[in-house]
C-alpha cells in the first residue's frame, strides 16, 4: 500500500508537485499517467526519500518514509528507469547483490536469486556478465532485481520505454501475476496503450497535481467518453506530451 | 554481514573485472621503480666524474712538470684521447710566460675557458681546480723550503672533518624522491576505481538505484571508501616489491645514498601509508563524487593530486618549512626517510601527521555522507 498525501515539491523555479495526493492499494496495478514533465518520477523519487518534499508525506505499508527511510524502503523493489546495471556482473550476481542489500542473509538471497531467475527464464543469460545484453535482457535483469526480494510494493519508471513486443508482453504478464499474489504495483507511464491494458487504477497527473483517480471505466464514464484516451484529453485539456 | 561488507565485495569483484582499474594501479607500481632506476644510473653518469677527463691543453710544452701532474691524476690532453671516449668542452691555457715564471719563482697564469653554467660541465671544472690547486700548493711548498722556510708557515688552521652520517644517509634528496615515488602509488593506484565508483556511477545510472535501497549511506561510503583504499595499498605493495628488485641494480654507493627495501622498511611503508591510502581514497571519491562523468572526475582529480606532490617535493628538496613534518603525506615521508637513514624515529611529528591525515579523513566521509544526501548532488539538480 503507497499512500502519498498533499506532496509538493519545487525544483529550480519549477513547481514539480503541487499538493499530489493519491493511493495505490495492495493486489492492484496502479498507473501514474501524464504527459512528460508531469511530475511522475519526481513523485518516484520523494517515494524514495531521494528527493525532500516541500510539504505532504508519503507512506508505505502506514510508514512515513521521510521519517523511517530504511524501513519504509524495505517494503519496496524499483524497477528505474535507466536500468542502471553493473556491465561487469552476471545477472545471478547483480540480483544477489541487491537481495543482499535488501536485507536477505546469503544462503537466503542465493535461493531467492535462482528463484527469480527461473521466474523470469533468464537461466540462459544468468551467468554471462551483462555488458553486450539487448534490451530485453536488461529489462529482464532489473526487473529481477526489483523483486528478489519479495517486496509488497513495486515501483517501475517507465517499465516499458523501449522494449520490444515480447520483452513488454513478459513484463506485463509479471506484473499481473503479482499482482494475483496481492502485491502494490505503482507505475509511471506516458503510454496510453499500456496503461488501459493493465492498470486497475489511474492517476492522472499533470502540472505535479493528481486531477483524477479512478478506474478506466470510471474515468470514461466521469468525462463521457469512449475510450481512456478520449477521457485523459478531457481531464488534462491537451494530448501533449502523450503517447497513444 | 552488515552492508558494508557487502558493498566492498562488489566493489572489489567489479574493479578486478575492470581492466582499466587494474592496468592503473599496476602501470604506475611497476613502471615507476624502472624509470627512476634509469634515472638514478643517469645521474650517476652525470654528476660522477668519469675516471679519466679530456680536455684541450694549449701551449702544453710551458708545463711539463704541471702535465706530468695532471696524467698522475687521469687528466689528459685531448690528444692523447682514446677511441670511444669524449673530451669535454673546456680548455686549458698555459700562458706564453709560463715556462719563464716557474723557473724564475714568479706567479704564473693558467686560464680554464669553459661554459661555468653547463650542469655536464661543473665537477670536471671543480676537479681540474683542484688539481691546479694541489699543484700549486706543492710547488709553493718546494720553492719555501728553497728559501729555507717551513711550509708549515702558510698553513694556518688545520681544519679536520668528522663526518658523523651514516653512510646510508647520504643522498638525502635522492631518498626523498624514491620514498615519494612509492607513497605516491598509494594517490594513484585507486585514482581509476574512486572515478568509477562515484562519477562512473552516476553516468551508469546506478547511483539513484543503489541510494534507493534500504541502506545507509554511510555503509555506502564505507564500503567505497575500503575498496578505493584496498586498491591504493595493493599498488604500494607492488611498487615494493618492484623497486625492491630494480633497485637492487643501482650502484647506490656511487650516488652517496642507498635505498634498501628490506622487511623493516616494508613495514613502516605499510603502516605510515595506511592511513594515506584511506585520505587519498575519500579525498578522491569526494572529489569525483561531484563531478558528473568520468572525463570531468579524471580532470578535477588531476588538478588536486598535485597537492600531496607539491608537499613531496618540498620535503624532498628541503626547501619547505619544519611545519611540513607535522602534516599528512610529508610528515609520513619524512619518518620514512629516517627510517631509510637508520636513524631514530620522529615519532611527536609522525603521530600527529597520522592524526591529521585520519582527521582530514574523517571531515571528508562526513563530506561525502552529506553530499550522497543532498538530492541536488545525487541528481544534478
Amino acid at each position: 500500500m503507497i499512500e502519498v498525501h498533499n506532496l509538493s515539491k519545487k525544483i529550480a523555479d519549477v513547481q514539480a508537485l503541487d499538493q499530489l495526493s493519491f493511493s495505490a492499494g495492495d493486489g492492484k496495478i496502479t498507473g501514474l499517467l501524464g504527459p512528460n514533465g508531469a511530475g511522475k518520477t519526481t513523485c518516484l523519487r520523494t517515494l524514495f526519500n531521494l528527493l525532500d518534499a516541500d510539504n505532504g508525506w508519503a507512506k508505505v505499508d502506514g510508514i512515513n518514509v521521510k521519517e523511517n527511510p530504511l524501513k519504509a524502503k524495505k517494503g519496496l523493489g524499483l524497477f528505474p528507469d535507466p536500468f542502471g546495471l553493473y556491465e561487469r556482473l552476471s545477472p545471478r550476481e547483480y540480483i544477489q547483490y541487491f537481495a543482499e542489500l535488501n536485507g536477505l542473509a546469503s544462503s537466503a538471497a542465493s535461493a531467492a536469486c535462482e528463484e527469480v531467475i527461473e521466474r523470469l527464464q533468464m537461466s540462459d543469460i544468468a551467468d554471462r556478465r551483462c555488458k553486450g545484453f539487448s534490451q530485453g535482457q536488461r529489462m529482464k535483469t532489473a526487473l529481477a532485481q526489483a523483486i528478489v526480494h519479495k517486496p509488497q510494493n513495486i515501483v517501475l519508471d517507465e517499465p516499458t520505454r523501449g522494449l520490444d513486443v515480447m520483452s513488454t508482453r513478459t513484463l506485463r504478464d509479471l506484473l499481473l501475476a503479482l499482482k494475483a499474489d496481492g502485491h502494490c504495483i505503482l507505475f509511471s507511464s506516458h503510454v496510453m496503450q499500456e496503461v488501459s491494458a493493465l492498470c486497475d487504477e489511474v492517476v492522472v497527473m499533470a502540472a505535479g497535481r493528481a486531477i483524477a483517480q479512478g478506474s478506466p471505466a470510471e474515468l470514461c464514464e466521469r468525462t463521457e467518453q469512449d475510450s481512456l484516451e478520449e477521457a485523459f484529453i478531457s481531464l488534462i485539456g491537451s494530448d501533449e506530451g502523450i503517447a497513444a | 554481514m552488515t552492508a558494508w561488507i557487502k558493498i566492498y565485495k562488489k566493489e572489489m569483484k567489479d574493479a578486478i573485472r575492470d581492466r582499466r582499474s587494474v592496468m592503473a594501479a599496476l602501470s604506475y607500481s611497476i613502471g615507476t621503480p624502472l624509470i627512476m632506476c634509469i634515472l638514478f644510473i643517469a645521474m650517476i653518469d652525470k654528476f660522477s666524474s668519469p675516471s679519466a677527463l679530456y680536455l684541450t691543453i694549449e701551449n702544453p710544452q710551458q708545463a711539463p712538470e704541471l702535465m706530468r701532474h695532471l696524467q698522475s691524476k687521469d687528466i689528459f690532453s685531448k690528444d692523447a684521447l682514446p677511441e670511444g671516449k669524449s673530451t669535454k668542452a673546456i680548455t686549458l691555457t698555459i700562458d706564453d710566460g709560463y715556462l719563464y715564471a716557474m723557473q724564475h719563482g714568479e706567479l704564473a697564469t693558467l686560464t680554464i675557458t669553459a661554459d661555468f653554467s653547463n650542469d655536464n660541465l661543473r665537477s670536471s671544472i671543480r676537479r681540474l681546480q683542484r688539481e691546479l690547486r694541489s699543484f700549486s700548493r706543492e710547488v709553493a711548498a718546494l720553492r719555501l723550503i728553497a728559501r729555507g722556510v717551513s711550509p708549515e708557515v702558510i698553513r694556518v688552521l688545520d681544519v679536520q672533518a668528522k663526518d658523523t652520517a651514516k653512510p646510508e644517509a647520504k643522498g638525502g634528496f635522492i631518498i626523498g624522491v624514491a620514498i615519494f615515488m612509492m607513497i605516491y602509488a598509494v594517490f594513484i593506484s585507486g585514482m581509476n576505481l574512486a572515478i568509477d565508483t562515484s562519477a562512473g556511477e552516476r553516468e551508469r545510472n546506478s547511483l539513484a538505484l543503489m541510494l534507493s535501497l534500504p541502506i545507509r549511506v554511510s555503509d555506502l561510503v564505507l564500503g567505497k571508501l575500503l575498496a578505493v583504499s584496498s586498491f591504493a595499498l595493493f599498488g604500494l605493495c607492488m611498487i615494493l616489491l618492484v623497486s625492491k628488485i630494480a633497485y637492487a641494480y643501482v650502484p647506490w654507493q656511487e650516488l652517496g645514498a642507498n635505498v634498501i627495501i628490506d622487511g623493516r622498511f616494508a613495514l613502516y611503508m605499510l603502516l605510515f601509508s595506511f592511513p594515506l591510502a584511506l585520505l587519498a581514497a575519500s579525498m578522491q571519491l569526494f572529489v569525483s563524487f561531484m563531478a558528473k562523468t568520468f572525463k570531468e572526475a579524471q580532470s578535477y582529480l588531476t588538478i588536486v593530486l598535485i597537492l600531496p606532490m607539491g608537499m613531496a617535493m618540498v620535503t624532498g628538496y628541503d626547501i619547505g618549512p619544519d611545519m611540513l613534518r607535522w602534516l599528512p603525506v610529508s610528515g609520513q615521508q619524512k619518518a620514512l626517510m629516517e627510517v631509510v637513514k637508520g636513524n631514530v624515529l620522529p615519532w611527536d611529528s609522525l603521530l600527529m601527521a597520522t592524526a591529521i591525515t585520519l582527521l582530514l579523513t574523517g571531515a571528508l566521509v562526513a563530506a561525502l555522507m552529506k553530499l550522497l544526501s543532498s538530492e541536488k548532488t545525487v541528481f544534478s539538480l
